[in-house]
């Protein structure tokens, strides 16, 4: 189990900040920045720039994304904003509107 | 829509939190906590602000106020400073509070606050008598002198190996001496010229 967990049903306004793996499947508005794996849940709406090793997205999101490692966009994830990555890859199913920077 | 939520150990949320499930606390809020379900401040988690929610089980601190629809139960460890309101609150051993208790409804379990403040008043008074009680029969019995000898030699003697290099020459005959006081009771009031003398006898 993760080591933060914000629930469905769970809305966030606010910046969060943390050193373990953070999930996100309820609401969260602000900025979430972590050391460690961000992952979006399918039912989840994030109006917030995410910071993180890797991140990976299912749900909706709304702001840039910067990641050392990866981002993934699942299929059915939505992203519109910018993502800086090494690495980047887009399912299919999945919409983005955004620049893509993988520091070439 | 009531799934939990965990904000663990090593994460910081610095704003309002609030929905409909459960969330449990390991690391550190700074903002309101708004549930409706319940919410647990677990051991090493943190708030700053107002928590509300269904039931509210504290083992960490809060700084603000607690609010709940059924119970507000402070745990061993807890710490708040801030308001409780409830229709049930209960404060159990260890649990630390600063702030004024509202129980609406049903009868407090807030009783043990006292418990703090009571006792420390009469145990000093009690300590006070039994010292003198216990002192009289110490010095009457006085019959074993030998054990505390021991005692006190092993103390030296351990003195002696810590401080060898520094203090030694003083320690070091207290430990020899009961060893070779039996055999040689003479040698130390012969002159120089003594022992030479004694050879010549036995030869």
């Amino acid at each position: 189990m993760a080591g933060t967990v914000i629930g469905e049903g769970l809305s966030i306004e606010g910046d969060v900040t943390s050193d373990e793996e953070v999930v996100v499947q309820g609401n969260l508005r602000g900025k979430l920045t972590s050391t460690d794996a961000v992952s979006i849940g399918p039912s989840s709406v994030v109006q917030a720039d995410i910071s993180g090793q890797s991140v990976s997205i299912a749900g909706q999101v709304v702001g840039d994304i910067t990641a050392p490692e990866r981002v993934d966009i699942q299929a059915g994830g939505r992203l519109v904003g910018d993502v800086k990555a090494a690495r980047f890859t887009i399912a299919d199913g999945a919409s983005f509107k955004g620049a893509v920077d993988m520091e070439v | 829509m009531s799934q939990s939520s965990v904000i663990g150990a090593g994460t910081i949320v610095r704003g309002n939190v609030e929905g409909e499930g459960s969330l449990e606390i390991f690391g550190r809020v700074e903002g309101d906590v708004s549930m409706g379900g319940e919410v647990t401040v677990s051991e090493g988690g943190a708030v700053r602000g107002n928590v509300a929610g269904e039931k509210i089980s504290v083992h960490g601190a809060v700084q603000g106020d607690l609010l709940a629809t059924q119970a507000v139960l402070l745990e061993r460890g807890a710490k708040v400073v801030g308001d409780l309101s409830a229709p049930r609150v209960g404060i159990a051993n260890g649990a630390l509070v600063r702030g004024t208790v509202r129980t609406e409804g049903e009868p407090a379990l807030a009783a043990p606050n006292k418990r703090v403040a009571a006792p420390a008043v009469f145990k000093p008074s009690a300590f006070a008598a039994k010292p003198v009680a216990k002192a009289e029969p110490k010095l009457a019995p006085p019959v074993e002198p030998d054990d505390e000898d021991d005692e006190d030699e092993e103390d030296d003697y351990d003195y002696d190996q810590q401080r060898e290099a520094a203090v030694m020459p003083p320690a070091r005959p207290k430990e020899k001496e009961p060893e070779r006081r039996p055999p040689p009771p003479v040698l130390p009031s012969l002159g120089k010229g003594a022992k030479a003398k004694k050879k010549k006898h036995r030869d």
